[in-house]
């Protein structure tokens, strides 16, 4: 699904130049569920952000289901993203000034999809995330593990091809960081890709794949086995 | 999508309502001094469009050269005219001003201020609406009187008022038409006579300039030629004769006498709005104060739209994330911009909205200030308007929202943008946009106020505070002179009147007449005409400053002696004028004194020579007889007694006919710049809108970057650094920008100012007080304001701020 080589990505200020990422290769898999861990600095986010189109590289390519990503347009890029990428973020990213229905239903509008099959498709998500009475609500009023929610809702609401999510479960308390960690599970577990970034070795066992980075390069790949999916069902005991 | 954004429209009005309530107050502001100015506009440009002979119709104006172009023409070019021109369709003779008269029917008086009188054939140029018979036979002859609906109505009530007898100017006419005024004319009678064919049939083939001419000409293409005709006849049947009888050549003539006299053709439809002498008895609409009124509502309009871009742009960066997050979820561009244009568009709405309100309620005051009856009604009002609302929509609107969907996704989910510098030198470009705006005002509404003052104090030279100024009207079968004599003695008689004398001017009406004359082998000088009796120029205090003015007691002074003021001294190069002889209506004058230069049109215009004669001068046409004004001087005591006396043997004695109306001679002159009064006020007016809008601009930008920036005080301010330092960090790049607009605003202000000076031949140097004004105030306005925001920024909770980020 996603194909990575030799991606680099360059800062430039006046007098340093900094090597956000140094020839970076990858590849995920469509199903595949893959976390990318590392200090502060790594270049981990730079790279989701790339994968997301929300950046740009230096050098490199970056194919996404087969197309080459790298140098496209603003408009092209904006087309794919719209189309195949949903995103989870530590912050949310909610709009405050929407209410929770209005929050999940934007990428259905952006997409032209009529209002009354958006209707149904929100209510549906909204079930199946244990948010549906919050539906009128806005953000502000909401526990930080629901609104996490709310973002995943909006995240899935297209079937994007790939979930994107950064340190998803970086401003939510253990309890509702594990919620949405089985959410994320139960994705991948019906299908779902899922490229996370996170600080938390604990969040990674929940993925099949760790990717350690460390100054622009991947230090090791690392497959997580099945005694992870003990720990957590341990861990809900 | 709609659904989506009004439900942030709605929050975000919600959650700022004293922002958004602002907002949509300056706009407003903003869009009702436009439409009022509009309004105005419209009224004064839909004169005669009604017409539908506007474009055939075309009035005649003499250029007499330097500049001065009279309205009014000789009985004799139009018939000569006629006989050579085979694209003149018709010609039509007209007097310039409406007369005041009473008309009478069956002993009932009404006074009808607009009475006209035109050539039979006027109803074929200002094709009204006939009610009763028709506009062939209205004027058919000079015992017949057409009458509009409302004179009519007055008179005869509901009876048909066909065929009926009144009495006018003691002549009996019949009513043989009523026609109906529906839209603006350049000429809107009360009643309209053809009494002029008398004084035309009198005049035939005479040179005296003294009626309005227009002519139908089907075939707009020959006007030229037309032009070339009427010159021509000028010169063969005016000049030639003139040159011949002086025993001068034509060249020698206009050396002589100035330049030959050219023809001007106006078209109708640019009468309303002709800049200069009256062309029709309607009078001509301000276009001065129009373009004036017109160019600063404009400029209004964009200091507000200029205020809105400026809060919409701080504003949006609050609105950075929601912009962020929409980005990612797929919105385009296009959508983005699409969403804030349609905010603005919500928002203008309700601005011309409450605009419309805040119109009508005040209309009824901007009507009586313009003295119109301008109405919210019309569709090209309406369609102006909404145009007007597209263009504020669109340049107030897609500018932000441009701004607005250029945010990086990338920053504005992940850093600090609310510090961003994004957009910033917009902002900063749009406040120095408004400061300029506002000294602008400041400077050019004190200039205006500094002008005006200057007229009202002005020295005119004359003294009309207790001076009346009756019109005196003629009578038939009495001479005016005599009937004049009689009432002088009679009225002295009343308590509390000083002296009684007559005139043939008076300061500051529109009565003037005017020669030429020579003195030694001097060039002919064109000089106004000025018959006085005895005791005029005391009762005026008009002062001397040469010999002696006219008395009983020299009998020449009657026959031969003339005062010339010092303006015609000048024109003639005489410093020991006394006891000299000029040559003036094919006579010889001797100047027995000189009369201090006082000013008689308005401040607008140069005083210009001057020659006083007595009524009676023999041999000066039968100019006794044309007294026009009586000047009562009375005593400061007990005004309005004096008054109702002289009224009452006014009515009783003088002229039973006529109600008794009076002026004061100063007022009378007052009148001459009250239209200036008009700008000044309106520009008083608009100064205080100006300034209001931009206090109100200056504190919400003010306030939105330094809120911006409370986490760098609350680090300053952790490091030690004290109130006043802040507050000069704080309020120093204000004061900057003040200054650059001030620099900017001054520049326009000084040459249009300048420009508008020159209107006044009278007029003061522009002083340096008004910049000194306009920056002082501008920059306390400043201070205040963002010293006031800034010291509230100052006392933040240091902790909160430094913990949240």
């Amino acid at each position: 699904m996603i194909t990575i080589k030799k991606l680099s990505k360059i800062f430039r200020t006046e007098e340093i130049e900094t090597n956000a990422l140094a020839e970076i290769s990858l590849t995920i898999n469509q199903g595949d569920f893959v976390s990318i861990m590392g200090p502060s600095g790594s270049g981990k986010s730079t790279l989701l952000n790339i994968v997301g189109l929300l950046d740009s590289a230096s050098a490199g390519s970056y194919l996404l289901l087969g197309r080459e990503m790298i140098g496209l347009k603003e408009k092209l890029k904006s087309k794919a993203r719209k189309e195949n990428i949903g995103f989870i973020f530590q912050n949310f990213n909610l709009i405050d000034e929407l209410s929770v229905y209005d929050n999940i239903e934007l990428p259905l509008i952006y997409n032209n999809v009529p209002s009354s099959e958006r209707k149904t498709k929100v209510h549906e998500i909204a079930t199946k995330l244990n948010i549906a009475h919050r539906l009128k609500h806005y953000p502000q009023q909401l526990s930080g593990g629901q609104q996490q929610r709310v973002a995943v809702a909006r995240a899935l609401i297209n079937d994007p091809k790939i979930i994107l999510a950064d340190e998803p479960t970086g401003n939510l308390d253990s309890k509702n960081g594990n919620e949405v960690m089985e959410l994320l599970t139960n994705l991948h577990t019906n299908g779902a890709t899922i490229l996370m970034v996170t600080h938390s070795d604990y969040d990674a066992s929940f993925s099949q794949k760790t990717i350690l980075m460390k100054d622009g390069i991947i230090l090791s790949e690392k497959l997580n086995h099945r005694n992870v999916d003990v720990l957590v069902t341990n861990s809900n005991h | 999508m709609l659904k989506n954004w009004i439900n942030v429209f709605i929050y975000h009005t919600k959650n700022n309502k004293l922002f958004t309530a602002l907002n949509v107050l300056g706009l407003s502001i903003g869009i009702s001094t436009l439409i009022f100015a509009i309004l105005y506009w419209n009224e004064e440009h839909s004169y005669d469009q009604w017409n539908p002979e506007k474009d055939n119709v075309y009035a005649v104006l003499n250029d007499m050269g330097g500049g001065s172009i009279w309205t009014v023409n000789p009985a004799a070019t139009a018939p000569a005219l006629k006989a050579i021109s085979s694209d003149l369709e018709s010609y039509c003779y007209f007097t310039t001003n409406y007369a005041k008269e009473t008309i009478i029917y069956n002993g009932k008086k009404e006074l009808v201020n607009k009475i006209f009188s035109a050539q039979r054939n006027f109803f074929s140029f200002f094709p009204f609406k006939f009610i009763y018979g028709n506009g062939k036979t209205a004027i058919q002859d000079n015992s017949s009187i057409a009458l509009s609906e409302e004179t009519a109505l007055r008179l005869f009530g509901n009876e048909n008022p066909m065929g009926k007898l009144v009495k006018h100017l003691d002549r009996l006419f019949t009513v043989r038409g009523v026609y109906q005024i529906t839209e603006k004319s350049s000429v809107m009678p009360e009643a309209v006579t053809s009494t002029i064919e008398d004084e035309l049939e009198k005049n035939k083939g005479q040179w005296g300039y003294s009626y309005g001419l227009m002519l139908k000409i089907k075939n707009p293409k020959v006007t030229a030629s037309i032009i070339k005709i009427l010159d021509d006849i000028y010169i063969e049947k005016n000049a030639k004769v003139q040159a011949k009888e002086a025993g001068l050549s034509l060249e020698e003539y206009v050396k002589t006498y100035g330049d030959l006299i050219k023809a001007v053709l106006l078209p109708l439809p640019e009468a309303r709005l002709y800049n200069g002498n009256y062309v029709f008895p309607e009078e001509n609409g301000n276009r001065q104060f129009l373009l004036i009124s017109m160019s600063l509502s404009i400029l209004i309009l964009l200091l507000s739209i200029v205020n809105y871009i400026n809060l919409a742009t701080a504003n949006a960066i609050k609105r950075a994330k929601e912009v962020g997050v929409r980005k990612i979820t797929g919105a385009g561009k296009g959508q983005i911009i699409a969403q804030f244009v349609f905010e603005t568009a919500l928002l203008t709405f309700f601005s011309v909205l409450l605009a419309l309100v805040v119109v009508e309620i005040v209309l009824p005051y901007y009507n009586s200030f313009l003295n119109k009856n301008l109405l919210l009604i019309g569709a090209q009002f309406y369609i102006e308007l909404i145009l007007i609302s597209l263009i504020v929509i669109f340049v107030s609107g897609v500018l932000p929202a441009v701004y607005v969907s250029n945010f990086e996704v990338l920053k504005v989910l992940k850093g600090n943008f609310s510090r961003s510098k994004k957009g910033i030198w917009l902002r900063n470009g749009m406040l120095i946009l408004q400061f300029a705006i506002a000294a602008f005002f400041i400077t050019g509404s004190f200039i205006v106020y500094k002008q005006v003052n200057y007229m009202a104090a002005k020295d005119l030279g004359f003294k009309g505070a207790q001076v009346l100024d009756i019109v005196f009207k003629a009578k038939k079968g009495i001479s005016p002179y005599e009937r004049y004599k009689t009432v002088q003695q009679e009225a002295l008689k009343i308590k509390g009147i000083e002296a009684v004398s007559g005139a043939l001017f008076s300061m500051g009406t529109r009565d003037n007449s005017w020669s030429s004359f020579t003195y030694k082998s001097s060039k002919a000088i064109m000089i106004q005409e000025m018959g006085i009796d005895f005791g005029t120029l005391d009762v005026l205090g008009i002062k001397l400053s040469k010999g002696r003015g006219l008395g009983p007691a020299f009998s020449s002074d009657t026959i031969s002696s003339v005062l010339l003021n010092e303006a015609a001294l000048k024109a003639i190069g005489e410093n020991q004028p006394l006891n000299k002889i000029i040559d003036w209506r094919d006579r010889k004058f001797k100047i027995v004194g000189v009369v201090k230069d006082f000013n008689y049109f308005g401040l607008e215009s140069d005083i210009l020579p001057m020659i006083f004669y007595h009524l009676t001068t023999k041999n000066v046409s039968e100019i006794k007889d044309d007294v026009r004004h009586v000047f009562i001087k009375i005593s400061s005591r007990n005004v309005p007694q004096t008054i109702t006396d002289l009224n009452k043997f006014w009515s009783e004695k003088v002229d039973p006919d006529y109600p008794f109306e009076y002026n004061f001679v100063d007022k009378n002159f007052a009148r001459t710049y009250k239209k200036y009064e008009d700008q000044r006020d309106l520009f008083a007016l608009l100064n205080v809108i100006v300034i209001l809008i931009a206090v109100f601009g200056l504190f919400a930008l003010a306030s939105f970057s330094m809120e911006r920036r409370l986490r760098e005080i609350a680090i300053r301010k952790t490091l030690g650094a004290e109130t006043s330092i802040l507050l000069r960090e704080l309020s120093g790049q204000y004061v900057l920008y003040c200054l650059i607009g001030f620099v900017i605003g001054i520049i326009p202000a000084y040459l249009l100012l300048q420009k508008w000076l020159e209107n006044f031949a009278f007029r003061i140097d522009i002083p340096l007080l008004p910049f000194i004004i306009a920056l002082v105030s501008l920059l306390l306005l400043t201070l205040t304001i963002v010293l006031a925001k800034a010291y509230q920024v100052t006392k933040v909770d240091v902790l909160h701020y430094l913990k949240y980020e």
